[in-house]
C-alpha cells in the first residue's frame, strides 16, 4: 500500500468492502413487518443455539480453551523476546560472549553494563554483566547485534521476584553447565537468516 | 395454631436459608455456565472444581469494609439493599415450593402462607422490590447511581406492566390468584399445561422476568460499559452482596412462577414424581438466563422501552381480549 | 627559512598555503580531506602507505611527500586513484582479524574508517596468514602484532618527534605475497603489501623490550589496536569514555590531553579516567603526561572542622608555602591573600625563575623571552641548549631539540654538566659539551662567540670575545698528489719507456689556525670542535636558544640573565626558556613571591605547619589539577584552561577565600582578574577556546602578552670561575616521568625516589647511600641511569616532603659526600 491512501482521511472513499446487510426499514411498517419476521423466524435461537453448542464442545468433546497457567504453560515462539539467556560455546562449555561492548552500546535503555579485563591467555574476559530489568525494554537489539550469538532472548517471561537483580548478572543468565546438553541454538530474533550463504560474498583463502 | 406458628417460622427460616444459599450458588453456577459456552473452565481452585469459590467470596464479601461515601444519605444507602434481599424473599412466601409431602405422619405444604391472592401478592413484593435499586441509586451521590436508579424506576415500572397483562389471561383461564389453583388446573399431565392455551402469555410473562430481575439482555440498570455499575457503584461487601442474593432470589421465583403458571407446578410429570419436576423446571429456568446472558447481547434503553411499551404491551392487551373473548363464546 | 605564500588549486578549490609545503598538509589545512594512514603532521613522511595518491600537475604523487609549487593543480580523486587506494586497504585488510567489537581501538579505527570510507566491500588478495605474537615491551606499551598494520607510525614518531627512535620494523617471517598477483594487483597496493608482508615492529635495541622514556606516544598514534596502554587492554570501549579537554598540569609545557572518563565499574558507578588521550598531530606528550593521570584526591567530603581548623590557620599564618602545580586563579587567591593579609608567599621553586625572568626583562626591554618551542620546532635549523637537562627537565623541549635535527636538517649544541647518551643520537650534527657545574657564563660566552654579529656587539664584549682567540700553530697530516716517474718495460717493442704517474702521499705541514680557549675551557677540544663545527653550520640560517633552571638558581644568575638577553639580540636567535615546574611562568607573573618562609606557615601541597593537599594527607584536603578548572600559563607563553575531569567532593581554596572574605562565587570567576599588567588578559574562563585548528593552530586560551620596556644599559661582568663546583657532585633532576607527588602518586609510573646515576658511577656506589650535604643529608637507593654518563649523580626533587630544596639551596648543584650504607 503506498502512502498516499494512508494520507487520505476521507472517510468512505477507502477501499473499503461494504457488507451486504439488506435494507434497513424506512416506514413504521417495514420496522413492523422486520419484526415480525424475525421474531417468526426466531433468529434469537441461533444465538443459544451457538452458545450450547460451544458449551458441548468445550465440556464433551474436549475443546477446552483454559491453560491452567501457572501449572501448565503454553509453548512461546522462539521469537518470543523474555529474560536473555548467554549462551556457551557446545564444545568447551567457556561463554561465547567475547565483550565487545556491542550490545552495551546499543541498547536503547541503556541498561546493559559489563566489566572486562585482560585474562591470562590474553584475551578479553568479561568479569561481570548485568542488565538493568528495570530499564529493559525487551527490544531484542542487543540480541540482534550480537557477533557471536551470544546474548539471545530467552523464553523466561516470568521476572516477578523481590529484587530486580535476581536474574541480571551474568552466571544468572548464563547457560549452567550441567545443562550444557540441553542448550539449543536460537532460531528467534538476531538469528543468522536461513540465506546468509547466498548473501555473502566469498573472500580467497591462501590455504 | 400454635404447631400452625411454629409450623410457619421452620418454614420461613427453611426456605430463606435454602434459598439464599441457593442464591450464592447461583453466582457460581452462573459463572461456571458462562465459562462453559465461552469455552472455559471458571473457577477451578478453590475446592473441588472450585465448589468452594462461593465460601471464598463469601468471606470476602464479610470481610470487606462496608464504605459509605461521604456525600450519601446514610440511612437510606444502609437500608437500601435490604429491601431487595427481604422483597425477594418476602414474595417467596406465597409460592408453593413443592408438593405436599408427609413427614413423621404430619402433611407437610411446602409453602409459607397458601394466600388466595398469591399470585398478585408475589408480583406485588417484586415489584415492592423496585425501591431497593432506587433508593440505593438516589442515596449515594453518584452520579452513576443516580443514572442507575433513573433506569430502575423506568425499566421496573414500565415492566411491571408488561408482566400484570400477560399473567392477566392465565389469571382469567384459572379463575383463581392463588398459585396453588394454578397448580391444581394443570394436574391433569402435560395436556393440560397452561402454556398451551397461553404461548404468547408464557414468552411476555419470561420476557418481563428477564427485565424485572435485571438479566441480560435487559440489565440496563447496572451495566458496566455505560454507568459504571449502576445504582450499586458505591456499594461494597455485604451490602453489596445483598442485592445479589436479592437479584438471585428474584430469579429463583420468576423460575418457580413461571413453572407453576404454564409449565403445570409440581404435578408428577409422566414418571418423574412432581417434587422433582418442578426442581427441575426451575432449574431449567434458571440455566436459561444464564444460557441468554451468554448468548445475546445488551439493547439500549430507548430499545427496551420501544419494545415494552409498543410491542409487549399492545401483543399482551390483545393476549388478554381474544382470551377474554373466547371465554365468551 | 623564509616561507613564501602561494596558491594552488586542489579539486578545483583554489588554496593558499606556503611554498614547500607537502600537498597533505595544504589540503588539510583547507578543510579538503585526503586519506593517508602513515603520515604525521609534524613528522617526515614514511611513504608507507601510498594511500595519500593524488595527481599534481597531471602526474601521480603522494601528497604526503609531494611539495606544492606555485598554481599547481591537484586533483584528489579519480576513477584510478580510487580504485588504487580501494586496493591498498583490501591489503590492509588481508588476514587482519574481524573481532573488531574486542579491539580497543574499534570505534576510532583507522583501518575500520578508511575500510568504509573507501568502500572496501569484498577481497581479493590472500596471503597465508603468521603466527603473531603479543609482547609486552615495557612496564606500560602493549603490542598485539597480529592487529599491526606497519604503518609505521610509531617508528616515526618515535624516532621524528620523540627521539628515542626506539622501534624499528623488523622480519616477519612467513610466506611471501605470490608473484602472480603482480599481474591483477594495482602498481602501489602491489609494492606496499610485498614490504608490508615482510615486516613488523620490534625494538630497535634488539631485545623483546624497548629501552625508550615509556612516553607512550607510539600508542596514541597507531591507527589499528596493535599498540595499546598495557593497564587500558580490554578495560573499556572507546565508544563508552568521555573526552574531556584538558591541560596537563606536570610540566611547563602545559600540553593539551584528553582525560578519558567513564563509570569505574558496575557495582562502582562513580566516574574514572581510564586512558589520556592527545591531538597527536599537533602535539606530543611524555610519559607523566600520558599515564599519570589518576592523581586525583578520591573520596573527599566536606569536612567542616578541618575546614574551620584551615581558615584559623590561614588567619594566623605568616607565610604560605605552595607548590607550582596551581592554576593562575589559585596563584591569584594567594597573591590576594598577601595583598590583603600581608602573608609572605614562598616557592622554592619558582622564585630563583621569577627572578631570573626579571633580570631577563630589565636586560632584554621585553617582559618575556622572545619565542616559544612551536616556532623553534617549525622553524629552526640550528638549536643550543645551555643550563637544562633535555632529557629530564621538560619533555616538549626536548622534542623540540630532536625535531629541530630530523625535520630540519638541523645542528645542535648542547651545553650540559651531566653527560647524556640520548641527545648525541638525535642527529649527526649534534654536539655535546659536559662542561663544568658553574661554567654555563662561559657557555653563553662561546655562544656570543659563535654566533654573535660581531660587527654590532658592544665593544667591551667584542675585546673580551677577542682575548679567548689565539692563532696557534700545529701540524696536519695532509695528502698531497706526488708525480712519480716509473719505468714500464714495453713486451712488444721491448723498449723501456717512462710513465708518468700521481700517487698520493701523506705530508706532515704546520699550519696556522684559532685556537678557542672558551671550548677548552669548558672541556673541549677547539680543534675538532671547530672541524664539526663548520660543518654543523652548513646552510643554517635561523638560530634559537633553549635556557634552562641550571642558569636560575646560579650564583651568577644576574650577569646569566643578562647574557641570555645579549645572546638573544645579538645573535638573531629565538630564545626559549624552560620554566622550572608546572605553572612556574604563571607563579612568575602573578605572585609576589619572598625569599624565605618566616613564622607559622601554611602549606599548600608542601611542607607546613598547616597543610593543605590535595594528595589527600593534609590537614585539609585539595582538589587535584584533574579535579579543578582554571587555567595555566605553559612555556610556550599562552594562558591556557583546563578542565575537571572528576567530581570532586570538598573544599577549595576558593571557599577558604570565601570564609577570609576575600572570595569569588566560583574559582573560575578569578580568571578575569588575571592581572593585565603583567601580559594576561581580563578574559572570562568560559569564554577561552580550546583546541587545535585543521593546520595544528593552537587556539588554545591566548598569548600572553610580553611589554617592552627600555632595555637597561648595564655591562655584563666577565665570566667568573667562582661557581665553579669540583669533587663530588649531585644534580637536582628528576627522573624522566617524575616531576611531582602527583606523578608518584599515578599507579602506571614507576620511577622511583632514589639516587640516579650512569652504570658505572652506580656500580662504584653500591645499592644504598647516604648521600650528606651541608644542611642535611638523605638515604636513597642507588639507581643505574643507561643514559647517563660521568660522575654526577642526580637526586630528584618530586617529593615536597623530603624537601630537596632545601638541602639543595637555590643551585642545583651541590658538593656532597656519599657514603655507602
Amino acid at each position: 500500500m503506498s502512502l498516499e491512501q494512508f494520507k487520505n482521511r476521507n472517510v468512505g472513499t477507502q477501499n473499503y468492502t461494504m457488507l451486504d446487510l439488506g435494507e434497513r426499514p424506512k416506514t413504521g411498517w417495514d420496522r413492523f413487518k422486520q419484526v415480525a419476521r424475525r421474531s417468526v423466524k426466531l433468529e434469537l435461537f441461533t444465538g443459544l443455539k451457538v452458545t450450547f453448542r460451544e458449551m458441548i464442545k468445550a465440556l464433551f468433546m474436549g475443546e477446552m480453551h483454559t491453560i491452567k497457567y501457572p501449572f501448565e504453560k503454553l509453548p512461546i515462539s522462539p521469537r518470543y523476546r523474555a529474560i536473555h539467556e548467554m549462551k556457551r560455546l557446545l564444545e568447551s562449555g567457556h561463554y561465547r560472549c567475547i565483550g565487545c561492548g556491542l550490545c552495551e552500546k546499543i541498547c536503547i535503555a541503556d541498561c546493559i553494563r559489563m566489566d572486562t579485563r585482560y585474562d591470562e591467555n590474553q584475551r578479553k574476559e568479561v568479569s561481570e554483566y548485568t542488565i538493568n530489568f528495570g530499564r529493559c525494554i525487551f527490544c531484542g537489539y542487543c540480541a540482534e547485534v550480537c557477533p557471536e550469538l551470544a546474548i539471545v532472548h530467552g523464553g523466561r517471561y516470568e521476572n516477578a521476584s523481590e529484587q530486580r537483580a535476581s536474574f541480571a548478572l551474568f552466571e544468572d543468565m548464563l547457560t549452567p553447565l550441567d545443562q550444557l546438553n540441553q542448550q539449543q541454538e536460537f532460531p528467534g530474533f538476531g538469528a543468522v537468516s536461513p540465506d546468509a550463504d547466498k548473501k555473502i560474498k566469498k573472500t580467497p583463502l591462501a590455504y | 395454631m400454635d404447631g400452625y406458628i411454629i409450623a410457619t417460622v421452620i418454614k420461613a427460616v427453611l426456605v430463606l436459608s435454602i434459598i439464599a444459599a441457593l442464591a450464592g450458588f447461583g453466582t457460581y453456577l452462573e459463572r461456571k455456565v458462562l465459562a462453559f459456552m465461552q469455552r472455559r473452565l471458571g473457577p477451578m481452585h478453590v475446592g473441588p472444581y472450585g465448589l468452594l469459590q462461593l465460601a471464598a467470596d463469601g468471606i470476602k464479601l464479610f470481610t470487606k469494609e462496608d464504605f459509605i461515601p461521604s456525600g450519601a444519605n446514610r440511612l437510606i444507602f444502609m437500608i437500601a439493599p435490604m429491601i431487595t434481599a427481604a422483597t425477594a424473599f418476602i414474595a417467596l412466601a406465597a409460592v408453593p415450593l413443592l408438593p405436599e409431602f408427609k413427614l413423621f405422619g404430619v402433611t407437610v405444604k411446602p409453602i409459607i402462607s397458601d394466600l388466595d391472592i398469591g399470585i398478585l401478592f408475589v408480583l406485588g413484593m417484586m415489584a415492592a422490590g423496585l425501591y431497593g435499586p432506587l433508593l440505593a441509586g438516589m442515596a449515594q451521590n453518584n452520579k452513576w447511581g443516580l443514572l442507575g436508579a433513573a433506569r430502575t424506576a423506568a425499566v421496573f415500572l414500565s415492566y411491571e406492566v408488561v408482566t400484570g397483562l400477560s399473567i392477566l389471561a392465565p389469571i382469567m383461564i384459572v379463575g383463581s390468584l392463588s398459585l396453588i389453583d394454578f397448580n391444581n388446573y394443570q394436574a391433569g399431565g402435560m395436556g393440560e399445561w397452561l402454556i398451551w392455551k397461553q404461548p404468547l402469555a408464557f414468552v411476555l410473562f419470561l420476557i418481563a422476568g428477564f427485565a424485572e430481575t435485571n438479566r441480560t439482555p435487559f440489565d440496563l440498570i447496572e451495566n458496566e460499559s455505560e454507568i459504571i455499575a449502576g445504582y450499586a457503584t458505591e456499594y461494597s461487601g455485604m451490602r453489596w452482596g445483598m442485592f445479589f442474593i436479592g437479584e438471585y432470589a428474584n430469579m429463583i421465583t420468576i423460575g418457580f412462577l413461571a413453572s407453576l403458571v404454564f409449565l403445570g407446578g409440581f404435578n408428577d410429570w409422566g414418571f418423574l414424581p412432581g417434587g422433582l419436576a418442578i426442581i427441575l423446571k426451575v432449574s431449567f429456568f434458571f440455566f436459561f438466563m444464564l444460557w441468554v446472558r451468554a448468548s445475546w447481547p445488551h439493547i439500549r434503553p430507548d430499545q427496551l422501552m420501544w419494545l415494552c411499551w409498543k410491542v409487549l404491551m399492545p401483543l399482551a392487551v390483545i393476549n388478554v381480549t381474544i382470551t377474554g373473548f373466547v371465554m365468551m363464546v | 627559512m623564509s616561507k613564501k605564500e602561494i596558491t594552488i588549486t586542489i579539486d578545483g578549490v583554489e588554496c593558499r598555503t606556503w611554498e614547500g609545503e607537502y600537498l597533505l598538509n595544504a589540503a588539510r589545512a583547507n578543510g579538503i580531506f585526503i586519506p593517508a594512514i602513515c603520515y604525521l603532521t609534524r613528522c617526515s613522511p614514511t611513504l608507507a602507505c601510498r594511500i595519500c595518491l593524488v595527481e599534481a600537475d597531471g602526474k601521480r604523487v603522494y601528497s604526503c611527500n609531494a611539495k606544492a609549487k606555485e598554481g599547481m593543480n591537484v586533483v584528489t580523486q579519480s576513477e584510478e586513484i580510487l580504485e588504487e587506494r580501494r586496493a591498498i586497504m583490501e591489503v590492509y585488510d588481508v588476514n587482519h582479524p574481524l573481532q573488531c567489537g574486542v579491539c580497543d581501538q574499534h570505534g576510532e579505527c583507522e583501518l575500520q574508517n578508511y575500510t568504509l570510507e573507501l568502500g572496501v566491500d569484498s577481497q581479493h588478495f590472500a596471503v597465508p596468514d603468521t603466527m603473531r605474537e603479543v609482547k609486552e615491551w615495557s612496564t606500560v606499551l602493549h603490542y598485539d602484532a597480529g592487529l599491526c598494520i606497519v604503518c609505521e607510525r610509531c617508528v616515526t614518531v618515535c624516532k621524528d618527534m620523540i627521539g628515542d627512535s626506539a622501534l624499528k620494523t623488523g622480519p616477519r617471517g612467513g610466506p611471501a605475497v605470490d608473484k602472480a598477483y603482480k599481474e591483477t594487483a594495482p602498481k602501489d597496493a602491489y609494492a606496499m603489501w610485498n614490504k608490508l608482508q615482510k615486516s613488523i615492529i620490534v625494538p630497535s635495541n634488539g631485545t623483546e623490550h624497548t629501552n625508550c622514556s615509556d612516553c607512550g606516544e607510539c600508542t596514541a598514534v597507531c591507527p589499528v589496536g596493535a599498540l595499546t596502554e598495557r593497564d587500558f587492554v580490554y578495560k573499556a570501549n572507546p565508544w563508552e569514555l568521555k573526552e574531556i579537554p584538558a591541560t596537563c598540569a606536570h610540566c611547563s609545557s602545559g600540553c593539551h590531553l584528553y582525560y578519558e572518563t567513564r563509570f569505574t565499574s558496575i557495582d562502582n558507578h562513580d566516574e574514572m579516567i581510564f586512558r589520556v588521550k592527545n591531538e597527536w598531530n599537533f602535539q606530543s606528550l611524555c610519559g607523566a603526561g600520558r599515564f599519570g593521570y589518576d592523581y586525583e584526591n578520591r573520596d573527599v567530603t566536606k569536612d567542616e572542622k578541618a575546614f574551620a581548623k584551615a581558615v584559623e590557620a590561614l588567619k594566623k599564618a605568616k607565610t604560605v608555602r605552595f607548590s607550582s602545580m596551581i592554576t593562575n586563579e589559585e596563584a591569584l587567591m594567594l597573591q590576594r591573600l598577601k595583598e590583603e593579609r600581608g602573608v609572605r608567599l614562598v616557592n622554592p621553586e619558582v622564585r630563583p625563575f621569577q627572578r631570573f625572568l626579571a633580570a631577563y626583562a630589565k636586560a632584554a626591554g621585553r617582559s618575556l623571552y622572545g619565542s616559544d618551542y612551536k616556532a623553534i620546532m617549525q622553524e629552526s635549523d640550528f638549536v643550543v641548549s645551555v643550563g637544562a637537562a633535555l632529557r629530564n627537565d621538560n619533555p616538549n623541549a626536548r622534542y623540540a631539540f630532536n625535531n629541530v635535527q630530523k625535520m630540519n636538517k638541523g645542528a645542535g649544541l648542547y651545553f650540559h654538566p651531566v653527560g647524556d647518551t640520548l641527545v648525541p643520537t638525535f642527529g649527526k650534527s649534534v654536539e655535546c659539551i659536559a662542561h663544568k657545574p658553574g661554567q654555563e657564563e662561559t657557555a653563553l660566552y662561546l655562544v656570543l662567540d659563535l654566533f654573535a654579529d660581531r660587527e654590532n656587539l658592544p665593544e667591551y664584549i667584542k675585546t673580551y670575545l677577542d682575548g679567548f682567540h689565539e692563532t696557534r700553530k700545529r701540524t696536519i697530516k695532509e695528502r698531497v698528489m706526488k708525480e712519480v716517474v716509473e719505468k714500464v718495460l714495453d713486451k712488444e717493442s721491448g723498449e723501456e719507456n717512462e710513465v708518468k704517474k700521481k700517487v698520493p702521499e701523506m705530508v706532515e705541514k704546520e699550519v696556522e689556525y684559532d685556537h678557542n680557549l672558551l671550548v677548552e675551557a669548558l672541556g673541549g677540544d677547539p680543534v675538532a670542535f671547530a672541524d664539526s663545527f663548520e660543518k654543523m653550520m652548513k646552510k643554517k640560517s635561523s638560530f634559537a636558544l633553549i635556557v634552562g633552571e641550571d642558569l636560575y638558581g646560579h650564583p651568577r644568575w644576574e650577569n646569566l640573565a643578562k647574557l641570555v638577553a645579549l645572546a638573544e639580540k645579538h645573535c638573531g636567535m629565538k630564545l626559549a626558556m624552560i620554566p622550572p615546574k608546572s605553572n612556574a611562568l604563571g607563579v612568575a607573573l602573578i605572585c609576589d613571591l619572598d625569599d624565605s618562609a618566616e613564622g607559622y606557615t601554611v602549606g599548600y601541597n608542601q611542607p607546613g605547619d598547616f597543610r593543605l593537599s590535595a594528595l589527600g594527607e593534609g590537614d585539609l584536603d585539595m582538589p587535584a589539577m584533574n579535579q579543578q578548572e582554571g587555567t595555566m600559563s605553559t612555556m610556550n607563553k599562552r594562558v591556557v584552561p583546563t578542565n575537571a575531569a572528576l567530581e570532586y567532593g570538598g573544599y577549595e581554596l576558593n571557599d577558604l577565600m570565601n570564609a577570609l572574605g576575600l572570595g569569588k562565587r566560583l574559582s573560575v570567576d578569578w580568571t578575569a582578574e588575571l592581572p593585565v599588567d603583567k601580559g594576561f588578559q581580563a578574559v572570562e574562563f568560559d569564554d577561552l577556546s580550546d583546541g587545535f585548528l585543521n593546520d595544528g593552530t593552537e587556539v588554545r586560551g591566548y598569548a600572553l602578552t610580553a611589554f617592552k620596556s627600555r632595555p637597561s644599559a648595564a655591562k655584563v661582568a666577565a665570566a667568573s670561575e667562582e661557581a665553579v663546583l669540583e669533587g663530588e657532585i649531585a644534580y637536582r633532576c628528576n627522573p624522566q616521568r617524575q616531576f611531582n607527588d602527583f606523578t608518584d602518586k599515578a599507579h602506571q609510573i614507576f620511577e622511583a625516589f632514589a639516587l640516579y646515576a650512569s652504570p658505572e658511577k652506580a656500580e662504584a656506589l653500591g645499592e644504598r647511600v647516604e648521600v650528606v650535604f651541608e644542611k642535611g643529608s638523605l638515604l636513597l637507593d642507588v639507581v643505574a641511569d643507561e643514559r647517563m654518563q660521568g660522575e654526577i649523580v642526580e637526586i630528584p626533587d618530586f617529593k615536597a616532603d623530603r624537601d630537596v630544596y632545601g638541602l639543595f639551596g637555590e643551585s642545583r648543584y651541590a658538593n656532597v659526600t656519599i657514603k655507602k650504607v
